[in-house]
């Protein structure tokens, strides 16, 4: 399906890297019209980071760019320029949405402040989303994903066990909470103007957005003034329950037992009636307390049978098991995401095939279909000529001054 | 004042991966009821659990995630309660339920008590599928969906993320999905069907290890094995760790830091100074790592977290403290801010510091309610 449900909800969208631009894509691939706002002088890091189709480099050859921004228009403008700042301004008052991940001041610097564009569009909605937030002592620090993993304890936290924190791999707080706590505060912001008639600023700084996602840690401190246990795979109310290495190179499968009856299964499947007989394992807490005896047994089984093998014989008595996916295996080997449909390829005019991740959902059973990336500046002439009327003798001139740069 | 969700109501009926979805929606003036059966969902027992280690820290993640809902129990097995809810159905404008959960396996009948609302379903691999009924924890999720692959040490096996990010990832998109439908419904009265998986939503969160395999045949590993710069790390400090960033890639901070040691005549400038530095691949490789690390924490052990974060601050280094939770409770950006909300929980106990807004709002419309802090009555 090609849903349709933001038709004629426009976005001017100045969102660049990655946070941002993940989060104005969900409104480009439900049929909204985002205008991403970008140049070629300052680029899009994302364009630039890789991967790159065939290992060329090429600012219309990013995969990552790709995964990011499908569906939108790209405006070529420099925003240096009088010029290229005025045009925002009339694409603004022909907006829904502005939105941005700058950091403090720089909006106030193109005279993009959102007292300034409301005087342009009175009901504009103006999502704003700095890392640190637009005013404080830490305001300016600057940062990447990982800096803020770093400051909301989601490093410390992603830890193998206590003292020995590792942190997450990827930028994540990019990838999940930033993106989509946007997203859901726009289309909040939407229902409200459709309501009232007025729209609303969202300041979302990154570092409160995310330590959302550690909420009940955070009240966990707080309320028994105790730093919470850094227990990396294993649980504290059930066992064994952790990533055990299985035969094969580097393969790994998660066991999550969650009741008594489960670690009587569990135990008899890998053979040691010993243990499933032995009442001081009986319930989590005696388990909990021979941690060590315990997990030694799974993991010595689990060291001599494949992960098929091992998921198999455990889902079969309603365990919670997994392989340990990576990339390849998810792409080319998950049944249940094969089945879903989750992979699509969109054709890309200059990198041809690109393989997407759909929107993880069905709706009304569908799957969204997603549009390709635009190239740098792709959109450029068509928005400006066809939304600001703008001649095309008119956009030469633009492109001479070096507007369009 | 006029809130953005006010005049919806939403059927909650979910107990793991799918309680956030409520949340967001109440804190924006939905009207979130839970139903539930005698005992409360499982979410419930283990929040009130006599066992200790059941308890926690199932009560935290049950006074966070249902914050703002209200409770309703229902004798759901009898006609009479069976009746109550679907009369509840009718009313709403959202019903949202989870495998494992009550009226899971009876969607169509759930659409017929409420054909113009939004139905979404959350569970661990969606309604279709090989898996559709396969078991599945946290952990077992994280690993299913690819994410627990990217953390970890190389020798020391894949690590999950804490906390319960399976349920965390899967709400924030599971709510988005939810109320870009309930925008097309409130426009053309069409109910819509959301079928969310949360191994999907966690193969979605991978950065770009899906386009790393697509374009370059190369699996991301754990930790960002030979992608990930020497800089690109915790370092510790006098009082703990400090996360740098200052890879070639980005030069203001690699060479804010290379000025700054020079600035102080620390003999670890002499290093940095070195042409390899410049050599982006050496830089990926473990030597680098390792004679990085020791020089860099020559270095940033004569500072404490904050002295380093005040540096970074003037001169623009990209570095902050790794922060644990108690920390958190105690930044000064999140004190100047105001960031946290006072509030008294009904089962965490006393009075505590609770997460503010993920989004601050130019209208006060956001507002935060402790769980089960109304009781109304069904219909």
């Amino acid at each position: 399906m090609k849903p349709d449900f933001l038709k004629g909800v426009r976005f001017t969208d100045l969102t660049w890297a990655g946070a941002g631009p993940f989060g104005t894509k969900v409104f480009s691939d439900f049929g909204a019209e985002v205008l991403k706002i970008e140049s070629a002088t300052r680029l899009d890091s994302v364009r630039t980071a890789g991967p790159f189709k065939d290992g060329v480099v090429g600012l219309n050859r990013s995969g990552y760019f790709a995964s990011r921004n499908t569906g939108k228009k790209s405006i070529s403008l420099n925003l240096k320029s009088e010029e290229g700042k005025r045009i925002v301004r009339e694409l603004v008052a022909q907006s829904d949405v502005v939105s941005n991940n700058f950091g403090p001041g720089a909006m106030d610097r193109f005279g993009f402040d959102y007292e300034a564009l409301r005087e342009i569009k009175p009901d504009i909605i103006y999502l704003s989303m700095p890392m640190y937030g637009q005013d404080g002592p830490r305001a300016d620090l600057l940062g990447v994903g990982m800096t803020i993993s770093a400051v909301t304890s989601i490093m410390w936290q992603t830890a193998y066990g206590t003292g020995d924190p590792v942190g997450p791999g990827t930028h994540y707080p990019d990838h999940a909470a930033n993106p989509y706590h946007a997203a859901f505060a726009v289309l909040a912001a939407l229902a409200h103007r459709r309501k009232t008639g007025r729209g609303m600023k969202i300041d979302l700084s990154q570092v409160e957005s995310t330590i959302n996602f550690v909420g009940p840690a955070v009240i966990e401190a707080s309320s028994t003034g105790r730093e919470p246990p850094q227990i990396g795979n294993r649980s504290r109310s059930h066992a064994p329950h952790n990533i055990f290495r299985a035969r094969g190179d580097d393969r790994w499968v998660a066991i999550a037992i969650t009741d008594n009856a489960q670690w009587r299964a569990l135990a008899t499947i890998i053979g040691r009636a010993d243990l499933r007989d032995d009442t001081s394992l009986a319930t989590a807490a005696g388990r909990l307390a021979s941690l060590d005896r315990v997990e030694q047994a799974v993991a010595g089984w689990c060291a001599t049978h494949a992960p098929e093998e091992i998921v198999t014989a455990l889902r079969a008595h309603g365990i919670a098991v997994s392989e340990v996916a990576h990339s390849r295996a998810l792409i080319e080997a998950d049944p249940q995401l094969a089945h879903r449909g989750y992979w699509q390829h969109v054709q890309h005019p200059e990198i041809g095939a690109v393989l997407l991740n759909s929107p993880p959902y069905l709706i009304d059973g569908e799957r969204v279909e997603l549009e390709p990336p635009p190239l740098l500046g792709q959109h450029t002439r068509e928005v400006l000529g066809g939304l600001l009327g703008l001649s095309g003798t008119q956009l030469d001139e633009l492109n001479e001054q070096g507007v369009f740069s | 004042m006029s809130r953005p969700f006010e005049d919806i109501q939403i059927l909650d009926l979910t107990w793991e991966f799918g309680r956030y979805v409520g949340r967001l929606f109440g804190d924006l003036g939905a009207r979130v009821t839970r139903i539930e059966p005698p005992g409360g969902l499982p979410d419930r027992r283990a929040s009130t659990s006599p066992v200790a280690i059941e308890r926690e820290p199932a009560v935290y993640e049950f006074e966070f995630l249902n914050a703002g809902k209200a409770s309703v129990t229902l004798e759901l097995s009898s006609p009479e309660g069976r009746e109550a809810c679907a009369a509840l159905m009718r009313e709403a404008q959202v019903i949202l339920l989870e495998r494992g959960g009550p009226f899971y396996d009876e969607l169509q009948w759930v659409r017929a008590q409420a054909p113009s609302a939004v139905v979404t379903s959350v569970s661990p691999f969606g309604r279709t599928g090989p898996w559709a009924e396969a078991p599945a924890t946290d952990l077992t999720l994280q690993s299913a969906g690819g994410i627990a692959w990217l953390s970890g040490r190389l020798a020391d096996g894949p690590l999950r993320l804490p906390g319960l990010q399976a349920t965390m990832i899967t709400g924030v998109y599971a709510a988005t999905a939810t109320s870009l439908a309930l925008y097309d419904t409130l426009a053309t009265g069409r109910g819509h069907e959301v079928d969310v998986s949360a191994q999907e939503c966690i193969a979605h969160s991978l950065q770009n290890s899906i386009q790393m395999w697509d374009f370059e045949r190369r699996v991301s590993m754990r930790g960002g094995e030979g992608t990930r710069d020497a800089s690109e790390d915790m370092f510790s400090c006098r009082d703990g760790l400090i996360f740098l960033a200052a890879p070639r890639s980005l030069g203001v901070s690699w060479n804010a830091l290379v000025s700054w040691i020079q600035e102080t005549g620390h003999a670890s400038a002499q290093e940095l100074a070195k042409e390899r530095w410049a050599d982006r691949v050496w830089r990926l490789t473990g030597e680098a790592k390792a004679i990085f690390r020791q020089t860099l924490e020559s270095f940033t052990q004569c500072y404490t977290k904050e002295q380093l974060t005040q540096e970074a601050l003037r001169r623009k280094i990209v570095m902050g403290p790794v922060a644990t939770v108690a920390d958190v409770l105690d930044d000064p950006q999140l004190r100047h801010r105001d960031y946290f909300q006072q509030v008294e929980l009904a089962l965490a106990g006393a009075r505590v510091s609770f997460p503010g807004a993920p989004y601050r709002l130019s209208e006060p419309v956001w507002r935060l309610r402790p769980a089960g802090s109304e009781q109304p009555q069904p219909a």
